[in-house]
């Protein structure tokens, strides 16, 4: 028999009271850390900054010619940012894209469009050492897929061959990451993220079960990081992913140097990719500095047998890229690639622009 | 409080708000006197805190793209947020931040 089975009036009137007082109690702490965290707010940053739902992301339209198959790529990108306080931000990207082909190969153009949410967080901005990551997020794995992967930021409109390492099975993690910043000194800033992700098969939040980090240090003076990810996928067969990076901008030339060498069980390679701004040519200034220049060099080696996302023969794939800025976030963007493999070379050509947008979602100050 | 047991809970009840109400309080009351400190020194040479807020711009958001020419003041404490996440930015770099962004 339970306890408290024995009911009487004053027992009930007890609990009730109880029940209030715990209700009091709790209402009284939430308004306590609430009223903390606002004048916390205003006091903490001396600036005019705005805290307004933003709806920011990135739109393009890009023609694709892979291997003589022309294909055409409407895509929408919209970023939503919603702060709670200046510690909690709640985030998430979702990613539309068209496919459009000939039908029949010389027929009109025919196809779907494909919706896909890329994340869906929230973060708690605890502190410079810790900030807590949980739902669906960006695998942090290598350089790529975190932070060049957006359409109006990548030099080359296509992923690198070795994309696939470490972003099994669907690029992004549903579960928990912590990540900020270990030590930082004027000289350089050591920075990580540690996650775990659960298999999931829910519609718009599929993921691997794995777990990983990222270590990097960048030396702000010279604009200079190198980071290393490592990935343990802990479904069917498990095994380890490694990456190493470097990223690089000299303070007084306008170049970006980045590459990237990835290893797993299905294979390795590695990229490398330089866009220089034409920015020092004497003649036509206005119209040079807005043009970059990019390279891209990139080389798979499967190992057992390859797959997963990775070629299943040794494939090489340089290529060029010009883009123009038009404004800072509207630009137009070509490439043409080279695919070298023992079973077909092919051109990979895209041509297009790319649009960034940043808007508030409510009145505020100005 | 006629049963032992309610009257436990009650006491449990009360400890635990306390503790809720003490932690967070405790690190909120901590941070608030760093950022008075922060503040206070960031106030004492405006040209160098600009400067400074202007180089953790121009390190920092050049590492993956090219820095926007201008971002609305309503929206700059939101998109600073987002980039402290995904650039792994210290409080302390935030700060700068919105401070030259939106003076």
């Amino acid at each position: 028999m339970p306890p408290f089975s024995t009911t009487t009036y004053g027992t009930n009137t007890g609990r009730q009271v109880g029940r209030v007082m715990k209700i009091i109690l709790l209402a009284a702490s939430l308004l306590f850390c609430t009223a903390q965290l606002s004048a916390q707010d205003a006091e903490s940053e001396p600036s005019h900054a705005g805290h307004v739902p933003v709806l920011s992301g990135g739109l393009g339209y890009v023609y694709n010619v892979n291997g003589g198959t022309s294909t055409l790529s409407p895509i929408i990108d919209p970023v939503l940012l919603l702060a709670l306080g200046s510690h909690v931000l709640v985030e998430s990207r979702a990613d539309f894209v068209g496919v459009f082909q000939r039908r029949n190969g010389n027929g009109d153009y025919t196809g779907q469009v494909f919706s896909y949410v890329d994340y869906a967080q929230i973060d708690w901005l605890a502190n410079t050492h810790a900030m807590v990551v949980a739902g669906k997020y960006i695998t942090p794995f290598g350089i790529y897929a975190e932070r060049l992967v957006p359409i109006w930021i990548s030099t080359f409109q296509s992923n690198p061959l070795t994309y696939s390492v470490g972003t099994r099975t669907s690029g992004a993690g549903v579960g928990g990451q912590l990540r900020g910043v270990v030590a930082q000194t004027n000289k350089y800033s050591v920075q990580y993220s540690a996650y775990f992700s659960a298999f999931s098969s829910v519609y718009q939040l599929d993921a691997a079960r794995t777990t990983g980090f990222d270590a990097s240090v960048y030396f702000p003076v010279h604009r200079f990081e190198v980071g290393t990810s490592y990935q343990r996928f802990l479904q069917q067969r498990h095994i380890n992913s490694e990456a190493a990076y470097v990223s690089w901008q000299p303070p007084h030339i306008p170049l970006d140097v980045k590459a990237e060498y990835d290893h797993s069980y299905y294979g390795h390679g590695y990229w490398i990719q330089a866009a220089y701004t034409l920015s020092q040519v004497p003649v036509a200034n206005s119209f040079f500095k807005r043009m970059e220049l990019g390279g891209r060099m990139e080389q798979v080696f499967p190992l057992n047998g390859g797959g997963n996302g990775l070629p299943r023969i040794d494939t090489q794939r340089p290529g060029v890229a010009l883009n123009y800025y038009i404004r800072d976030d509207l630009r137009l963007v070509s490439s043409y690639q080279r695919q070298f493999s023992s079973a077909k070379d092919v051109n990979i050509w895209n041509i297009g622009f790319t649009y960034r947008w940043q808007w508030p979602l409510w009145p505020g100050r100005e | 409080m006629e049963n032992p047991g309610t009257l436990s809970r009650f006491v449990i009840s009360i400890a635990l708000v306390a503790a809720g109400l003490w932690f967070p309080g405790r690190q909120l009351f901590a941070r608030e006197n760093t950022d008075k400190q922060n503040a206070t020194s960031a106030t004492s040479s405006t040209e160098r805190v600009k400067r400074t807020g202007e180089q953790i711009f121009m390190e920092n958001c050049s590492r993956c793209h090219r820095p926007p020419m201008a971002i609305s003041p309503r929206i700059t404490g939101t998109i600073v947020m987002h980039m402290r996440v995904r650039a792994k930015l210290s409080r302390e770099d935030e700060q700068a931040l919105l401070r030259y962004l939106a003076p």
